[in-house]
């Protein structure tokens, strides 16, 4: 009953978005307002472009991989909604994924298939691939990346991590972590990893047991004499190997305009429009002149901090360490657009099992905080861009408002967390069934 | 619970969808010189329609003189160089040209998107008739941009295949991010049909509406909020295309030789600006705002670690 209940749900799924797909293209034609996002726009000429043997980056504002615009150039060829139906198809794959590593875990049917709808159901989820925006594809990689390290698949991991930090620059973030939980005691030669049960996890929370502790000083020592360990140097060298391969491919073929536009822009944007960012007021009224040294550092410290502290924290407890990182890197961003939201989106169904918050009243706190907060953000923009009202320490003071939210979500999370490290580890001498690790 | 053999299958299948798109992409890419362009934008775009009765472009001839728009230097260039390519077929029958004025000129909506209404007035003196051959003519309106608008290439684009203008060209600064303190100016062409032997009088005193879609950068800051910009006069030509004795000639003329002046007065669009005020105010809240937010977060962080740690204490 449970598996046709997951099958039902992807089927109504796969129906909604199909649904959505084809009421977009009937906006787009009817409507003054456009259903599709413009960015779709972007990568349609971009692909467009390419298809002519042209570069892509000659179509402005096109600042993404070569990648991205080579999977749409059926756009142009066949169908401008085979963009679409291609991020809408890695949208479900998520779910699908989702559902994959809560199994893998051990979590009952009927809260993975919660989970799962938490992805699937979400309206944000279901319109931004519908939309044409391309971050299911990101996600869906993430996820799948999870996958193959909880099968021990180290070098499928280190490949696809390695691509997926050349298509969006973001899961750099999570190089630390993964690092960190390809422990020796969780990744031998010839040995498959050993996944924490979320039965087992749960009973050892209630003995106050559950998390590893890192923050023994002989475990730093021992950590810090293993570090080079053959699971760690082959995940660096293969990751890096394919990101720069990439990178490298691309500039001989594109040069300095896919270098600044897919790489530099990203590393180096500070974007004076408005933007649900705290700092989007405070660039616009530094824009005229250069920002000092200790200007540009005070803004990254914050973030740098959080981030070294979550991955110090939580990274045996791989996807929480990533949902909360992800959430963090999002909030204190100089620049936050509404698709960065689907980063961490993606994340929270993996979490969702392991949390000790209910739905009443904490969950629907959050949720309603957080929304709210969007809501109120995107009130005042709306009064400043399309009602010309000089509003803008209103909508400064409603990103701080966003701000506190994401915070509160944070340590809400954060606090009701059962802590589960995704590994055990593994006894030396004993033997497991034999698994490659390719 | 995901097996070893679904595992494979399901790797198996990402593989061979990722090879089926990589060989076939390499197959249409080879091919790309027998597709037809299609959205192809340039930074610097124009774009015809096949009905176009004119295909030169002013702001084209100019730039390929000028590197960038100054307005006394369009001035100039307008009064030497136009008419564009004299026509023999009109030689002493130039005068006097059809008449084009603005009859009202507007911007509609609020905010940072709007439109530039131009009601254009088309005018032939009854004593101005003569015979001709047959010609189709295009009214054409230059809007030299005021620094801190623009217009979107891709949106004029999109309006030319709707076919609400006859041809547009758009020229100068693309970058649509950049407020205006670090942009350029940028100037847009547009060409919209006026009908067959209108030099003939057969069209006299009629009107014809042009909406140019506009956005407005993030203006310099400024003491009281906002930021006016002003628009000046487009200028306003004629062109027209006859059937020569050997081949098509085009023709471009000036519809007056001075500025037009507005009825209603000029164009303006106050635009909100950050205050220069502020600056202090906004840089301590939003730095304090995120120390004091990532102190709350990795002060829990330990503190979930000190938890977990008392439970194990109170276990031993």
């Amino acid at each position: 009953m449970a598996t046709i209940s997951f099958r039902s749900l992807m089927l109504f799924s796969a129906v909604l978005r199909l649904f959505f797909i084809i009421y977009g293209e009937w906006q787009d034609t009817h409507m003054e307002v456009r259903y599709t996002d413009v960015d779709y726009l972007v990568f349609s000429d971009a692909a467009a472009l390419m298809a002519l043997g042209k570069s892509p980056y000659k179509r402005s504002t096109y600042r993404y991989s070569p990648l991205i615009a080579f999977l749409l150039i059926p756009n142009a060829l066949i169908h401008r909604t085979w963009g679409k139906i291609l991020f809408s198809v890695s949208d479900l794959l998520v779910g699908y994924f989702i559902r994959t590593i809560l199994k893998l875990r051990g979590v009952p049917e009927n809260l993975c298939t919660y989970s799962v709808m938490v992805w699937l159901l979400n309206p944000f989820t279901f319109t931004i691939g519908t939309r044409g925006n391309c971050e299911p594809i990101v996600c869906a990689m993430v996820l799948w990346i999870i996958i193959c390290l909880m099968n021990g698949n180290l070098l499928h991991a280190a490949f696809w991590y390695g691509l997926v930090v050349h298509l969006r620059i973001y899961p750099i973030i999570y190089a630390f972590p993964i690092i960190l939980t390809l422990d020796q005691s969780h990744f031998q030669s010839g040995k498959k990893p050993i996944l924490t049960d979320w039965s087992s996890s749960k009973i050892q929370s209630t003995n106050g047991s559950g998390s590893i502790k890192i923050t023994d000083p002989c475990h730093i020592w021992v950590s810090l004499k293993s570090m080079f360990t053959r699971g760690r140097l082959l995940f660096g060298l293969i990751s890096a190997a394919v990101f720069f391969f990439c990178t490298g491919f691309f500039f001989y073929l594109y040069a300095w305009e896919f270098l600044h536009e897919a790489l530099l822009y990203h590393l180096t944007r500070t974007d004076p429009r408005h933007n649900f960012s705290i700092y989007f007021y405070h660039i616009y009224l530094h824009y005229e002149h250069e920002f000092a040294l200790s200007e540009k550092l005070i803004s990254f410290l914050p973030q740098v901090t959080v981030q070294l502290v979550l991955i110090w924290r939580f990274a045996q407890d791989l996807p929480f360490c990533f949902f909360l990182q992800t959430l963090a890197f999002v909030a204190f961003n100089k620049v936050i657009t509404a698709q960065y939201f689907v980063w961490f989106f993606c994340l929270l169904p993996l979490v969702l099992p392991w949390t000790n918050m209910k739905l009443k009243w904490e969950g629907w706190a959050c949720i309603l905080f957080w929304i709210g907060a969007q809501s109120h953000w995107l009130m005042w923009g709306y009064l400043l861009e399309f009602n010309g009202k000089h509003v803008f320490m209103q909508l400064w003071m409603a990103s701080l408002l966003f701000l506190a939210a994401n915070t509160y979500v944070m340590v809400t999370f954060i606090l009701r967390h059962t802590s589960s490290p995704v590994f055990k580890r593994l006894e030396h001498g004993l033997s497991n069934i034999p698994t490659k690790i390719d | 619970h995901f097996t070893g053999i679904q595992q494979f299958k399901l790797q198996l299948s990402l593989r061979l969808v990722i090879a089926l798109y990589f060989f076939a992409g390499i197959g249409w890419c080879k091919h790309a010189s027998t597709i037809n362009e299609v959205g192809s934008c340039n930074s610097n775009f124009n774009d015809s329609n096949p009905s176009s009765s004119v295909n030169e472009f002013i702001t084209e001839a100019y730039f390929e003189k000028h590197a960038s728009l100054i307005d006394s230097d369009f001035r100039g260039f307008i009064s030497k160089e136009i008419p564009l390519e004299f026509c023999e077929v009109l030689q002493d029958k130039l005068e006097p040209v059809p008449k084009l004025s603005i009859s009202h000129r507007h911007l509609i909506g609020e905010g940072s998107h709007r439109h530039l209404s131009s009601s254009i007035r088309l005018e032939i003196q009854p004593s101005s008739k003569f015979t001709l051959p047959a010609h189709f003519c295009d009214a054409i309106l230059v809007e030299r941009l005021p620094s801190g608008v623009f217009a979107d290439p891709f949106e004029l684009q999109h309006l030319l295949q709707r076919g609400v203008f006859t041809s547009a060209a758009f020229f100068g600064d693309t970058n649509l991010e950049l407020p205006s303190v670090r942009s350029n100016r940028s100037i847009v062409e547009i060409h919209m049909d006026i009908g067959p032997d209108i030099l003939s009088g057969n069209n006299n005193g009629m009107e014809i509406n042009i909406e140019v879609p506009l956005h407005a950068r993030y203006a310099p800051l400024g003491e009281h909020g906002f930021s006016r910009i002003e628009f000046s006069a487009p200028d306003l030509f004629t062109g027209c295309s006859f059937e020569g004795k050997s081949h098509k000639q085009s023709c471009i003329f000036l519809s007056t030789n001075k500025s037009l002046e507005l009825k209603a007065g000029a164009v303006v669009w106050d635009v909100p600006c950050g205050i220069k005020e502020h600056t202090g105010i906004v840089s301590v809240v939003t730095f304090f705002s995120a120390i004091v937010s990532a102190l709350l977060v990795v002060f829990t962080a330990f503190r979930y670690s000190d938890t977990t740690g008392c439970n194990n204490l109170k276990q031993m």
